[in-house]
């Protein structure tokens, strides 16, 4: 998706992880995507360079769909749907 | 389908490489391995009640004169303790501590009363064994 496409979505649950340090980002996602349902969007913010690669690795693995991350200042949000 | 499994062997009680063995538990919790976690000798201590959540009493493994700096940038990091990892791990998937037998009572802690409460049995070298053959991923922390 581009970055236009990303932030025109509707996300059903936001995640401010941009506190924390890995594996903080991590288990805060997966500890809210328990809390959705199949097909609903979820946006973890997060400022940790680990996290980004972990979270679309983790999220394919596990049945998610990982759609893209798009960068804003200082931080990035990334957008996956539950499968 | 089955869940990955994963023993470690937590030998260490120095509180650098428990939080180092909190985040890969953290990593195992995420994707949902079911994990047992076998608390050996020096470990042991760590897990007791007066001492798990007391830095000051727990020693540092590798650049010792660097504690208090390790400390304060964890802290500044917003990192977990080791305790909280340990704590989030049991709350996100199956995670079973068991302290070895010899191993408690080294450290004058006959009874699991005597651990924190993350500590789920008190077991002898045999279930380690037994567990590690049949893990998918053995560590030794």
């Amino acid at each position: 998706m581009t970055q236009e496409e990303l932030q025109a979505l509707t996300v059903n649950k936001s995640v401010d992880a941009r506190g924390t340090a890995c594996p903080g980002p991590l288990l805060e996602a997966k500890k809210a995507i328990g809390t959705i349902g199949s097909g609903d969007i979820m946006e973890i913010l997060s400022a940790d360079e680990g996290t980004k690669r972990d979270i679309p690795k983790w999220a394919n693995k596990k049945g998610h769909e990982y759609l893209g991350t798009a960068e804003e200042s200082g931080y990035f949000k990334i957008y996956l749907k539950k499968g | 389908m089955e869940n990955k499994k994963m023993c470690l062997a937590l030998f260490t009680g120095s509180v650098d490489k428990l939080t180092a063995a909190g985040v890969i538990l953290s990593g195992a919790a995420v994707d949902d391995m079911d994990v047992d976690i076998y608390v050996l000798l020096q470990a042991a201590r760590a897990f007791k009640k007066d001492i798990a959540d007391d830095s000051s009493k727990l020693p540092m493994a590798e650049n010792v004169d660097l504690k208090e700096e390790f400390l304060v940038s964890l802290k500044k990091l917003n990192v977990k303790t080791w305790v909280e990892f340990f704590k989030e791990a049991k709350e996100i998937t199956n995670v079973k501590i068991h302290i070895c037998g010899l191993a408690g009572k080294v450290w004058d802690g006959e009874k699991l009363d005597d651990f924190i409460d993350l500590a789920d049995d008190i077991v002898g070298i045999s279930e380690y064994i037994t567990a590690a053959q049949e893990a998918d991923v053995n560590l030794f922390i």
